[in-house]
């Protein structure tokens, strides 16, 4: 057990290194990836995602020039990397190469979620947090929905994506049953 | 395929459970009558271990200030989502009703716990080192308090699994 949380501990520092030192570059993916899916929902093709050392502006063509334009905390939305590699980390072999391979499967579809979790905030912004922009170009309806989706991403949509990713892809290879303590227990009984 | 099911059905079943409590718990009559009063109880506790260590904090709703920093402890910062995924997963896993009681009862204390020495020792780096405040309240405090509830979890399905003697968690 104090090996597993010692690698537990060990994932989590280098989820975090991880995402600290790719922030920036990973924001810039992130941008360039949602720009052409936002265009794709819109009639007149006004949104551009600026990828900076903060986060991500948005930018509309249609925005008038003196007004500030809103920030996408890219860090905010990906940090469940850190937590997919610490869950990762407290599997039993954690340097094994199929929990290293599957490791890398769970990050590719954690960043499929991030592009997600990006243009769902985007959305959400447009939605509720211009105004009267807002009220006038989108419904009651599509108000709340885009609100929803963006609060259930941040409050656990973010954890819960690594957890199912972990649950579903994380090393089978280990024991399923009792302890091993357990299982020297009962043999000498 | 037949050897994944019971997984894939825990899946399912942990999804729809926490997206119907996240529904529920969002739902404004639920949000101001149990949620909000739940974090204001949640910052009232934290403001007294902190006046316990010296920091002069004052508490309005969920709002702690002392004369140099103040923080308002908002979902995300109440333990909230970390017991929703704890309660759907305990949920979702196959075993008997007192055994998830049980689960959920020891992980909501411990959960809090948790939470209460998150917030004490956020407001304290507000304070005294702010430069870290932000990492540790975006990233680090979050992801310690849901792999907690996710370790506990596991460790709970573990148990459960052994004292049925059938072999079902692949995480054990």
């Amino acid at each position: 057990m104090k090996t597993r949380i010692l690698s537990a501990v060990g994932g989590l520092t280098l989820g975090l290194l991880v995402w600290l030192g790719l922030s920036e570059s990973y924001g810039s993916f992130l941008a360039r990836v949602n720009e052409p899916l936002l265009r794709m929902t819109e009639e007149r093709k006004v949104s551009r995602l600026i990828a900076r050392p903060d986060g991500i502006v948005v930018e509309r063509t249609d925005f008038p020039r003196s007004s500030p334009r809103p920030v996408v905390p890219i860090s905010d939305l990906t940090f469940n990397v850190i937590l997919l590699m610490a869950l990762f980390g407290w599997s039993r072999a954690p340097l094994a190469t199929r929990n290293v391979s599957r490791l890398c499967i769970a990050l590719l579809l954690l960043s499929l979620t991030h592009v997600l979790g990006v243009f769902v905030t985007v959305k959400a912004i447009y939605a509720l947090k211009l105004g009267s922009w807002s009220q006038a170009h989108y419904s009651r309806f599509e108000r709340n929905v885009w609100g929803v989706l963006e609060h259930f991403y941040r409050l656990v949509g973010m954890y819960a994506f690594a957890f199912v990713l972990w649950w579903g892809l994380g090393t089978r290879g280990v024991e399923a049953g009792p302890s091993k303590a357990r299982r020297q227990r009962v043999s000498k009984t | 395929m037949r050897k994944n099911r019971p997984a894939v059905l825990f899946l399912i079943s942990f999804a729809v459970l926490l997206v119907s409590f996240y529904l529920l718990i969002a739902w404004n009559p639920v949000n101001d009558a149990v949620i909000v009063p739940f974090t204001a109880g949640i910052t009232s506790v934290s403001a007294l271990v902190l006046n316990a260590l010296g920091e002069g904090v004052t508490v309005v709703g969920t709002r702690m200030s002392s004369a140099r920093f103040a923080v308002d402890v908002e979902n995300g910062c109440n333990g909230v989502e970390a017991m929703l995924l704890l309660v759907s997963a305990v949920i979702a896993f196959p075993s008997r009703l007192r055994p998830k009681i049980t689960g959920i009862l020891i992980g909501f204390v411990l959960i809090q716990l948790l939470n209460l020495v998150r917030v004490v020792s956020l407001f304290w780096l507000g304070v005294h080192n702010p430069r870290l405040f932000q990492i540790f309240h975006t990233a680090i405090w979050q992801t310690v308090i849901v792999l907690c509830a996710l370790t506990f979890f596991t460790l709970w399905s573990r148990r459960v699994t052994e004292r049925r003697g059938t072999v079902e968690n692949p995480h054990s």
